[in-house]
């Protein structure tokens, strides 16, 4: 087995561009990260009745995500027990039971083989039917709606995995009585790049937003805009546990559509009622994170957007996007931040457009002979991080790469682990 | 007019309309819609026959955009900063398979068909397929768009960087 801890130089802030587009890397992190962290499946609001499915996946393998006859999520491999056909091949739906189109094998939500055609004449009753119920995935917990699932049986529990980050999460998740839903439907796109490109931009690299966003910027739309709180305070980015990053910076209260402005202040007072004073203070900003190994989450205004980069080969990744908001929001408001969605973050974002470009590039060159011979540069801020007493984490304002070095410090330790 | 005459016409006005997008002339294209236009592309899934249902209202969008928001991604394409499209891309417009589904006074329902392609630096070649279900309105002008909903036929899509 090849050392890969090298490829990250803990002492120098670079990582070395193999971690980028080579396939040796690409399989081993198949096992290493996607076998053992915790993967974001689907929030709760997705499947509120027993019989409820979604289908999506967990790194390259789909997966079924039910609500089961006692309410208990679960989630399945999404392939039969006797050759391996999907049993599901629906994006979502509603069912009492998975049939399998190949020989008619069937399931029930609990996972269990029910039905087998010719049972008797054919297997002659020989089939232990409770040996060949569907693979299912043994840990499966939830924050605050947000469902991830994990295959390593030994793993910590999810709370003891988002750890600090956590902090950050809820100032989303937490900043509302009513908590939040998804919305409906999904933005599924494939780009080229590297997933961990996309992760890693999202726990902390906060210094690619002048520049490479400087359209929407020009025409009055941008992240210069929304400049103008304190550093360290309000405007921070926090390195947390295991890898998951936050960028936090203070909307000014002028220039914001009325609407908007009269939402983020009545969500303002309901989180001094149900957060802790130090997250009530920080709730209303752009907010940017990343856990650990492929979710991220970024919202501003009111507008969220949740999302998995699905690992499709060294120099493919495939994004999976939902929109998030409070149960209890005003249908002007959903409707508004559903139309920020389509204009910002999606498959025609003028924000995402030009991150997807960017990420496809890198791993072009970073293939080249020569090329991958240079480590790339991950020093910014190194040393000048501080923790603070009211908040989780390695902080230092915006820009840093702390955290974004931080995210490959983590994935170095994983793929060290044996 | 009768239905033949108005399909022709609606043949010969998506050329003049895929020339305009096909030759950089944005500006030009996006006079062609109404200030309240809806110019929107739900997303495709993969469901039992006959659910995916697009007169849903809220629907989730690849882009759902006014005269004012399809005007912001024009002017973006002006700023030089746009990556996405820079250098920009070559984009062919193919619409054919023209059906006038409703009339009105002085509205009508057109439906086309379009296979797009969008040619990248360095042969990254995409094909977008699909078909376009609009509303024009007769204006002493001439056309002017009030809705086109954009129906591709991908469900797992690529980065939309162009105009349909
Ligand atoms: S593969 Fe599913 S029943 Fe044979
Ligand atoms: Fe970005």
């Amino acid at each position: 087995m090849s050392d890969f801890t090298s490829l990250v130089d803990l002492k120098n802030k670079t990582v070395h561009p193999r971690v980028f587009v080579d396939p040796e890397i690409y399989k081993a992190e198949q096992e290493k990260l996607f076998g053992r962290c915790w993967l974001f499946i689907g929030h709760e609001s997705q499947v509120p009745n027993q019989g409820d499915y979604v289908t999506t996946y967990m790194g390259e393998e789909p997966v079924i995500f039910v609500k089961d006859r006692s309410d208990r999520l679960r989630v399945f491999l999404n392939s039969c027990r006797h050759r391996g056909v999907k049993v599901c091949r629906k994006d979502h739906g509603n069912t009492k039971i998975f049939t399998c189109p190949y020989h008619g094998w069937s399931y029930n939500t609990e996972g269990g083989l029910q039905g087998v055609p010719q049972i008797r004449e054919a297997y002659h009753n020989d089939l232990d039917k409770d040996k060949w119920g569907l693979i299912e995935v043994p840990r499966v917990e939830s924050h605050y709606g947000l469902v991830f699932a994990c295959f390593d049986e030994e793993s910590q529990s999810l709370t003891e995995y988002l750890g600090s980050f956590a902090f950050y999460l809820d100032l989303i998740l937490r900043r509302s009585k009513g908590g939040t839903v998804s919305t409906p439907g999904t933005h599924r796109w494939r780009m080229p790049g590297n997933w961990k490109l996309a992760s890693e931009q999202f726990a902390g690299d906060n210094y690619h937003a002048d520049t490479l966003h400087r359209s929407p910027n020009l025409i009055g739309l941008g992240p210069d805009e929304y400049r103008g709180g304190t550093p360290w305070d309000t405007d921070f980015e926090a390195k947390c546990s295991n890898g998951h990053g936050w960028i936090n910076f203070h909307l000014p209260s002028e220039d914001i559509p009325p609407v908007q402005a009269e939402y983020m202040k009545q969500l303002e007072k309901e989180a001094q009622e149900v957060l802790p004073p130090r997250q009530a203070a920080l709730i209303n900003g752009v907010q940017v994170g990343t856990i650990f190994p492929n979710f991220s989450i970024l919202g501003f205004l009111g507008f969220t957007t949740i999302r998995v980069w699905h690992p499709r080969g060294p120099k493919e990744m495939e994004v999976w996007s939902w929109g998030l908001i409070e149960r209890d929001a005003p249908p002007e408001i959903v409707e508004i931040t559903r139309k920020m969605q389509c204009l910002t973050f999606s498959p025609s974002g003028i924000f995402e457009q030009d991150d997807g470009c960017v990420w496809g590039e890198i791993t072009d060159t970073l293939s080249g002979q020569n090329r991958i011979n240079y480590p790339l540069n991950y020093q910014m801020g190194a040393g000048h991080g501080k923790e603070l007493a009211d908040k989780p984490g390695l902080l230092h304002p915006p820009s840093t790469e702390i955290g974004v070095f931080g995210y490959h410090e983590h994935w170095r330790e994983m793929m060290g682990r044996k | 007019m009768n239905s033949f005459d108005l399909r022709q016409e609606f043949e010969e006005f998506f050329i003049k309309e895929a020339w305009l997008l096909d030759n950089d002339k944005y500006d030009e294209w996006l006079d062609l819609f109404d200030d309240d236009t809806r110019y929107w592309a739900p997303v495709r899934e993969n469901l039992d026959r006959g659910n995916e249902n697009f007169a849903k209202p809220h629907l989730l969008s690849h882009f759902d955009d006014n005269k004012m928001t399809l005007g912001f991604r024009v002017k973006r394409l002006a700023t030089g900063y746009a990556h996405a499209e820079e250098p920009p891309s070559r984009t062919r417009h193919f619409v054919s398979n023209v059906q006038i589904l409703e009339k009105e006074t002085d509205r009508v329902r057109v439906e086309s068909n379009f296979i797009v392609f969008r040619g990248r630096p360095g042969k990254d070649e995409t094909f977008f397929v699909g078909v376009r279900r609009d509303w024009w309105r007769k204006d002493p002008t001439g056309w002017i768009n009030e809705e086109r909903m954009v129906i591709f036929d991908h469900d797992v899509i690529e980065s939309i960087t162009i105009f349909f």
